[in-house]
């Protein structure tokens, strides 16, 4: 194809551009000769080297990584590198984190909290994902359309909700007492009750919506292999639905522990300070304790804690949103 | 068998009673919160012995809950153009870029996402405080946009990843520039992923609590900050007042989301 090199841009070399038609002209013949200089490229012949100082397409990412590296990377390192550094250099910190009792109190509340809200959220979430998989599209998506609104709704709103709901003259209590099924209130706020139901009550959807997707994959068919092949219904359930929907449940069931871990909003709220949870340790050795090492040592186990549950997940279900190449 | 509704016999109403209580008791609260603002009970008795629209007329009165709308306001839109504008031409390098780490450089942006907020919160906190930016509109609007910038992304990448390259091509080949050719073909093409970037941006930025509270000053503090500092001492009406106008805010902003994919389909 030397010709083509050689031959146009030697023509528009010659002709003087006359008019602004003949200019644009020329230039949309460059451009289409630096289009096939491209394709050229690409048959691996050879082609003007272009000197690039960064690599294509690095470059509009730039403003993003500058962002993330100055106020997220370096602020998060610098705060768990003083966990080390203040007040002294060594591991103090963490020999005082892991070796009271009042902190592995809060350490045991988060994962008990966080395993119980789990738990809850897929027994109730299953059903629900199931029957949304197999129901008729228009009550299904009345049923969506309540999730997303749940979901959507203000952290501080639905939490607000609740702590009125569970107080001791609420309507919970108020209605359980004139049912006769209770004499006395039953305490539901400032403890770890009220934090596992406000807490299931923001996680469910993170349940439902995932393992809907995975069971609304599963082929009816192989259900109905199953039947044809004499199995009951809990035969099929157990030896063939709940094995398909697994990967889905074991993948929101991750999703739902990892982010109650870290929550700060609805345990500060609804579990009074007796029943701290990591989260809140963070906030309180950072803004009324003013111990930076501390509160560098708490969030760096919370870390650790946090990316080992989400290698845990990639590898075993690969990385979300990856390519399809 | 199992996946079909008629042929699951009993377990069809077993189903169907857990999804519709489930669907209850997700709904409950929030109508709940909406009946108490208009109730005239200050201890939030239900049902309310009256009604009435005292709370949000004392929500109306008070300069210091507008102002903290106001500043929400503001903050979640600067928040929101920075989230789509950064956002955006980080995903054409994302998605169209062929150098090498592509896949971690995304992952990297993909972490304040899945990081505990309040870690993210404590760090910038103590960042701030050496650069004076605690208690600045600058300072929440950065550290909303940490948050936001993931979900920008998230939405353009694959807005992107489906549009097909090559009629932008086709674009300055026919004489348009490549800026051209981007701002008149791609970003029309991608349009829901910009406006779903937008919404994700605002909403992130608008309902972000954690963050706020480390920002906030005496002086300057979001609509959430206002609540949170209400709600820590009491459980007054005006707050369900605030909460309802919120979630009106949410319905309306998810009814535009919806008109507009309907829109789209079509």
């Amino acid at each position: 194809m030397g010709w083509l090199q050689d031959t146009p841009s030697a023509m528009i070399g010659e002709a003087p551009a006359k008019s602004g038609r003949d200019r644009r002209a020329n230039r949309r013949l460059r451009k289409v000769m630096a289009m096939v200089s491209l394709a050229e490229t690409a048959d691996g012949r050879q082609a003007p080297h272009r000197r690039r100082l960064l690599p294509r397409g690095l470059a509009p990412t730039l403003p993003a990584l500058v962002l993330v590296l100055v106020f997220f990377v370096l602020p998060v390192l610098a705060l768990l590198t003083r966990s080390f550094t203040e007040p002294v250099l060594g591991l103090q910190n963490y020999i005082d984190l892991l070796g009271s009792s009042t902190y592995l109190k809060i350490f045991f509340n988060t994962f008990f909290v966080s395993a119980l809200v789990t738990a809850i959220s897929l027994t109730i979430g299953f059903p629900v994902a199931w029957a949304l998989a197999i129901m008729p599209k228009r009550q299904a998506n009345i049923v969506f359309a309540i999730i997303l609104l749940s979901m959507w709704t203000n952290l501080l709103a639905r939490t607000y909700a609740w702590m009125v709901l569970l107080q001791r003259t609420g309507v919970i209590n108020k209605t359980l007492m004139g049912l006769g099924l209770i004499d006395q209130p039953l305490v539901m706020v400032n403890n770890l009750v009220g934090v596992t139901i406000g807490m299931t009550y923001i996680m469910l959807p993170f349940i439902i919506i995932p393992l809907y997707g995975v069971i609304r994959k599963i082929d009816p068919a192989i259900l109905q292999a199953a039947a044809l092949c004499g199995a009951t219904r809990i035969q099929a359930f157990i030896h063939v639905l709940l094995p398909l929907a697994a990967p889905g449940m074991i993948a929101g069931a991750l999703m739902v522990f990892v982010m109650s871990l870290g929550y700060f909003v609805t345990p500060s709220l609804l579990g009074g300070t007796a029943n701290m949870m990591l989260a809140e340790l963070i906030a309180q050795f950072v803004q009324s304790l003013v111990n930076w090492g501390m509160g560098g040592a708490a969030a760096l186990v919370l870390l650790v804690i946090t990316l080992s549950l989400y290698a845990v997940q990639l590898r075993l279900f690969g990385v979300a949103g990856q390519e399809k190449h | 068998m199992l996946l079909n509704l008629n042929s699951l016999g009993a377990w069809k109403w077993i189903l169907l009673a857990i999804t519709g209580a489930t669907s209850v008791f997700l709904l409950l609260p929030i109508l709940f919160i909406a009946a108490l603002s208009f109730g005239s009970s200050q201890w939030l008795i239900f049902p309310p012995p009256s009604w009435t629209l005292k709370w949000y007329q004392d929500l109306l009165a008070d300069p210091r809950w507008l102002e903290a709308a106001w500043t929400s306001f503001r903050i979640a839109l600067m928040v929101t153009v920075l989230s789509v504008l950064i956002g955006l031409v980080a995903s054409f390098g994302l998605v169209r870029g062929r150098f090498v780490g592509r896949v971690a450089l995304r992952a990297l942006f993909m972490t304040p996402m899945i990081l505990p907020v309040v870690v993210l919160a404590v760090a910038l906190y103590a960042f701030f405080l050496r650069l004076g930016l605690n208690g600045t509109t600058a300072g929440f609007v950065i550290a909303h946009l940490v948050v936001a910038l993931p979900f920008s992304i998230l939405a353009l990448t694959g807005a992107l990843e489906g549009f097909d390259k090559s009629i932008e091509d086709a674009a300055v080949l026919c004489g348009a520039s490549p800026l051209k050719a981007k701002i008149l073909i791609t970003l029309p093409s991608i349009s829901h992923g910009l406006f779903s970037a937008a919404i994700f941006s605002f909403l992130t930025s608008w309902d972000e609590v954690v963050l706020a509270i480390f920002m906030a000053s005496p002086t300057l503090q979001t609509l959430p900050v206002k609540i949170w500092a209400t709600l820590r001492q009491d459980l007054t009406p005006v707050i369900a007042a605030a909460s309802t106008l919120l979630i009106v805010v949410t319905m309306l902003l998810m009814l535009i989301a919806a008109a507009v994919k309907k829109g789209m389909k079509a």
